[in-house]
C-alpha cells in the first residue's frame, strides 16, 4: 500500500510540475490582460494535435514535431487576441461576459477538433523506458516534463525579471495607465503575453504528447484542473499558482489511488468551490474589494 | 512649446473643460489653480493622452497630439507624474526607474541618466532594492518625479506634487521642481499650494469649473486681490 | 394579451401540424424543441435576474436520475420521482443558493461556481457506476404505454405533453414577471448594493428565484429521460449540457418570455440540419457554428437576437 501511495506522491508531484506551467500560463493572462483564459486547457490540447498531425500523419521526428508546435501555438495565442479579446476589450465586455464569450470559444475549438482529427483517441505511441528506485517506478516522460517545467519556469522567471520587456508587462499588469505613461504600448504587450500564453501551451503540449493520448475533451478537464489551481493560489498570484499546482497535483492522484478518478476530481471541484466561497483571493492572493 | 486651443473634454456625458486654451512656452514654469474638481487633473490627462478630448487642439512642438494614444505621446518628449505618483508598488525604486526610461531613445542613455537622478536624489540609490511602497510619502513623491525625468522629457506635467505631505516634506519637494526647472526642463504644474508654486513659475492660469478665468504673469498673479484671498489666504 | 394571442396561435399551429406534415422525424424534432425550450426557460428564470449559472446540469442529472433509478429500481411512478428528483435539485439549489449568496458570490464567481457543480454531479453520478451505469447510462425499463409510467409508444403523446409543459413553463415566466418578486429581483440586477440598503431581501429573493428554477429545470429533465428512455450522464449532465442551455437562452435573448424558445428553435434546427446534410462526417460542425455565433452575439448583441428584434420593434412605437 505504502508503495502505491508513494508512487501516487510521485507522480502528483510530477504531474504538479506541469500543471505549474499551466497555472503561470493563466496568471500572466489574467495578470496582465485581465481576462479569464477559459479555453486555455483547449489550446494544450490543440497543441497536442499539432504534435500529433506533425509527427504522426507527416511522419516528422517527435522532437522536430514538439519544437514546431511551440509557434505554432503562439500565432493561435496571437490570433486569439486580435479575433476575440480585442473586440471583447472594446465592447467594454463585463467579466461575466468575457467569461461567457471563452466558454463559447471551448465550444468551438473541442468541435473543431472533433470536426478535423475525430473523436477517437490520437496517441503518438511513443515507449520511454520506466526508471524504479526500489518499488517505486517513475516513468521517463514523466521526468522529462517535471525538469523541463521546471526549467521553462525558471526562463520565465528570468525573462520577466531581467528584461524590459518583462519588465513592460509586469508594468501593465499592476498599473495600465502608469505603464502607458512610461511609453509602453497597451497592445503590443497584450499581443505579447498571448504569444507567451500560446508558445507555453505548445510546451505543455510537448510535454503530454507522450503521457496521454489526445481526444476532443482532453481539454475541458485541464482547464478546470488549471483555473482550480489559480483559484486556490490567487488569481494573478505566480508563486500561489506554482504552490497550488503541486497541492492539487498531489492531492488529486493520491485520490484517484485511495478511491478513484472521478472521487479525485470531485475532491479538487470541492475545494474550489470552497475557496471561491470563503477565501476568493486564494491562498495567497490579496484581498481585492470589488 | 505647448499649445492648447480650445479644448473640450468630457467625462461620458459630463462637460469637464470648456473652450480651454493655454500655452507652455519653451524651459518656462506654468501652473494652474484652482479649487478642487476644477478639471486640473483634467487637463493633465488630455495632454498625456490619458483622456481624449472631444474637440479642440493640443500642439506641441508643432505637431499635433491630441488624437495620439498616450505611449506616442511620451516618446515625443512630455511626462505626466499623476497626482499621488502611481508608482508600481510591486517594483523596486531601481526596476520604476528602469520602467521609466522603457523608451527606446531613453533605453541607450540609461546609465548616464541614472547617475544624474542618484544624484539629484541620493536617497533613491540608497533605496533602489526597496520595493516602491515601502518609501515614505515624501520619498514616494521623489521617486515619482525622478521616474519621469528618466524618460529623457521635454516638458513634465506635475499633478499636485505636494498633495498629502506634511510641510516639512512639501519644501523638499519644491526643492526639487526646483532643482529641476533649474535644468530647463518646461514644466506645467497643477497645484493647491498656491504661494510656492507662484515662486517658481513664470505664468500662471486660474482655472475654474473647467474654465480659464485669468491668465497672466507670476507678478500679476501675485497681486490680485482675489487670488490672494481665495488661494494665498493672504 | 400581446402574449395570449401569440400563444392560442402557436397551439393552433401546434395541434394541427402533426396533421399537416405526416413526418414522424419532424414531430420527433418538434417535441425535443418543446422539452429543451422547457428547459431553457426555467434557466432563464434565473438567467433574466444576472444569475448566470452554467451548472444547471446539476439539477438535470438529479431530476432524471432520481425519477429513473427509482422507477427502475422500485417501480415508482415518475410523476412522483418527478417530485422528489425537484426536490432533491431544490435542496441542492437551496445549498449553493444560500452558501453563494451569502458570502456574496455574484457575477462570474457565481457562474464559476455553478460550472463546478454540475460537473461535480456529473462526476459523482459516474463514480457510482453501479447504481447508475457510469459513463454509459442506463436504460429505463419498458412499460409500453402507460400513463402511470410515463412512457408511450406513441411519439405524438410525447409531443403534445411536452408542449403542454412549456405552456406551463411560459406561465411561471409571466407569474414571476408579474409578481413583487420581479421588481425586486429588478433592482438587484441593477445596483445589488444599492438594492440591499433599500431593506430589499435580497438573499431571499435570489433563493425563490433559483429553487424554481432548480425544480422546472429538473422536471424537463425527468421528461427528456422518460421521452428517450435512456440516461446519460454526458447528456443530461456536467458541463456542455450546462453550457448548451445557458447558449440557448442567451442566443435567443434570456430578458424575454418568448427569447429562449427562439434560442433552442434556432439551435435544435442548425443541429438537425447538420446532422442531416453531412451526416457523421462532420459531427459537431453544428456546435462550431453556434459556438461562434454565440461568442459573437455575446459580444455585439447582449440581448440575443429575439430580444434586440424585441427592443428594435419597442423603439420603433
Amino acid at each position: 500500500m505504502t508503495e502505491l501511495l508513494l508512487n501516487a506522491i510521485m507522480n502528483g508531484i510530477l504531474l504538479g510540475g506541469v500543471l505549474a506551467l499551466l497555472a503561470f500560463g493563466m496568471n500572466l493572462i489574467f495578470g496582465v490582460v485581465k481576462i479569464i483564459h477559459l479555453a486555455y486547457g483547449q489550446c494544450v490540447m490543440l497543441g497536442m494535435y499539432v504534435v500529433y498531425t506533425l509527427a504522426v500523419l507527416m511522419k516528422m521526428p517527435v522532437i522536430l514535431a514538439c519544437i514546431i508546435a511551440l509557434p505554432v501555438m503562439g500565432i493561435v495565442g496571437v490570433l486569439l487576441q486580435s479575433l476575440v479579446i480585442n473586440p471583447l476589450l472594446k465592447a467594454k465586455a463585463n467579466p461575466l461576459t468575457q467569461l461567457l464569450a471563452l466558454a463559447g470559444l471551448t465550444i468551438v475549438i473541442e468541435n473543431m477538433a472533433q470536426v478535423v482529427w475525430g473523436a477517437d483517441l490520437r496517441g503518438i505511441n511513443i515507449q520511454l523506458p520506466l526508471i524504479h528506485f526500489g518499488n517505486v517506478y517513475i516513468r521517463t516522460s514523466n521526468l522529462i516534463a517535471f525538469f523541463g517545467a521546471l526549467l521553462t519556469l525558471l526562463g520565465l522567471y528570468l525573462f520577466l525579471n531581467r528584461t524590459y520587456l518583462g519588465l513592460a508587462i509586469r508594468s501593465i499588469a499592476q498599473d495600465l495607465d502608469s505603464a502607458r505613461l512610461m511609453g509602453i504600448n497597451p497592445r503590443a504587450i497584450y499581443y505579447t503575453t498571448m504569444a507567451i500564453g500560446g508558445l507555453l501551451t505548445g510546451v505543455i503540449a510537448a510535454f503530454f504528447s507522450p503521457i496521454y493520448a489526445v481526444h476532443p475533451h482532453f481539454g475541458g478537464s485541464f482547464t478546470l484542473m488549471a483555473f482550480i489551481i489559480v483559484v486556490l493560489g490567487g488569481m494573478g498570484n505566480m508563486l500561489g499558482g506554482f504552490i497550488g499546482a503541486f497541492i492539487i497535483g498531489v492531492v488529486t492522484s493520491v485520490s484517484a489511488v485511495l478511491t478513484s478518478t472521478e472521487i479525485a476530481d470531485i475532491l479538487a471541484l470541492v475545494i474550489f468551490i470552497a475557496v471561491i466561497l470563503v477565501r476568493p483571493q486564494g491562498l495567497l492572493g490579496i484581498k481585492v474589494s470589488k | 512649446m505647448l499649445e492648447i486651443q480650445n479644448l473640450n473634454v468630457y467625462y461620458g456625458e459630463f462637460q469637464a473643460l470648456f473652450n480651454l486654451s493655454l500655452r507652455v512656452p519653451e524651459g518656462e514654469t506654468v501652473i494652474t489653480v484652482g479649487p478642487n474638481g476644477s478639471g486640473k487633473s483634467t487637463l493633465l490627462k488630455a495632454i498625456s493622452g490619458l483622456l481624449l478630448p472631444r474637440s479642440g487642439t493640443v500642439t506641441f512642438l508643432g505637431e499635433r497630439i491630441d488624437h495620439l494614444p498616450a505611449h506616442e505621446i511620451v516618446e515625443r518628449g512630455i511626462a505626466h507624474v499623476p497626482e499621488g505618483g502611481r508608482l508600481f508598488a510591486n517594483l523596486t525604486v531601481l526596476e520604476n526607474l528602469k520602467v521609466g526610461s522603457y523608451l527606446k531613445r531613453a533605453r541607450s542613455e540609461f546609465s548616464a541618466t541614472l547617475k544624474e537622478i542618484y544624484r539629484l536624489f541620493p536617497i533613491l540609490d540608497e533605496r533602489k532594492k526597496q520595493l516602491a511602497d515601502t518609501l515614505s510619502g515624501g520619498e514616494r513623491q521623489m521617486l515619482s518625479i525622478a521616474r519621469s525625468l528618466m524618460s529623457r522629457p521635454k516638458l513634465i506635467l506635475l499633478d499636485e506634487p505636494s498633495s498629502g505631505l506634511a510641510p516639512r516634506i512639501v519644501s523638499r519637494v519644491f526643492e526639487f521642481v526646483h532643482q529641476i526647472k533649474v535644468q530647463g526642463y518646461a514644466i506645467l504644474m497643477v497645484e493647491q499650494n498656491v504661494r510656492k508654486a507662484l515662486q517658481l513659475s513664470e505664468r500662471a492660469y486660474l482655472i475654474e469649473s473647467g474654465r480659464v478665468h485669468k491668465e497672466g504673469t507670476r507678478q500679476s498673479f501675485l497681486e490680485d486681490p482675489y487670488i490672494k484671498k481665495a488661494y494665498i489666504g493672504l | 394579451m400581446r402574449t395570449a394571442l401569440l400563444l392560442i396561435i402557436l397551439t393552433a399551429f401546434v395541434v394541427v401540424f402533426p396533421h399537416l406534415v405526416q413526418s414522424p422525424y419532424l414531430i420527433h424534432i418538434g417535441t425535443l424543441i418543446f422539452i429543451w425550450s422547457f428547459i431553457t426557460t426555467a434557466w432563464s428564470y434565473m438567467g433574466r435576474f444576472g444569475l448566470i449559472s452554467l451548472g444547471h446540469g446539476a439539477f438535470l442529472g438529479l431530476g432524471a436520475y432520481t425519477t429513473g433509478l427509482l422507477f427502475n429500481a422500485y417501480g415508482l411512478s415518475p410523476w412522483i420521482g418527478m417530485l422528489l428528483g425537484g426536490l432533491a435539485a431544490v435542496l441542492l439549489a437551496m445549498l449553493i443558493g444560500y452558501a453563494c449568496f451569502r458570502f456574496g458570490v455574484i457575477g462570474d464567481y457565481f457562474a464559476l461556481v455553478t460550472l463546478a457543480l454540475g460537473e461535480v454531479v456529473a462526476l459523482t453520478l459516474i463514480a457510482f457506476r453501479d447504481i447508475t451505469g457510469g459513463s454509459l447510462g442506463f436504460t429505463l425499463k419498458s412499460m409500453g404505454t402507460s400513463l402511470i409510467a410515463f412512457q408511450s409508444e406513441e411519439k405524438i403523446h410525447f409531443y403534445y405533453g411536452s408542449f403542454a409543459f412549456l405552456i406551463l413553463a411560459l406561465l411561471v415566466w409571466k407569474w414571476i414577471d408579474r409578481s413583487p418578486m420581479q421588481k425586486a429581483m429588478r433592482a438587484i440586477g441593477e445596483d445589488e448594493i444599492a438594492a440591499s440598503t433599500l431593506g430589499v431581501g435580497i438573499i431571499r429573493y435570489k433563493m425563490i428565484i433559483t429553487m424554481i428554477s432548480a425544480f422546472t429545470t429538473a422536471i424537463g429533465a425527468v421528461l427528456y429521460a422518460q421521452y428517450i428512455t435512456y440516461l446519460n450522464p454526458h447528456t443530461l449532465s456536467g458541463v456542455p449540457p450546462s453550457l448548451e442551455i445557458a447558449f440557448k437562452a442567451i442566443l435567443g435573448g434570456m430578458f424575454s418570455l418568448w427569447g429562449p424558445t427562439v434560442g433552442t428553435l434556432l439551435i435544435v434546427s442548425l443541429e438537425e440540419y447538420f446532422r442531416v446534410v453531412y451526416g457523421s462526417t462532420f459531427v459537431g460542425f453544428s456546435q462550431i457554428i453556434y459556438g461562434l455565433a454565440l461568442v459573437l452575439l455575446i459580444i455585439f448583441l447582449p440581448k440575443g437576437i429575439y430580444g434586440s428584434l424585441q427592443a428594435l420593434f419597442q423603439r420603433k412605437k
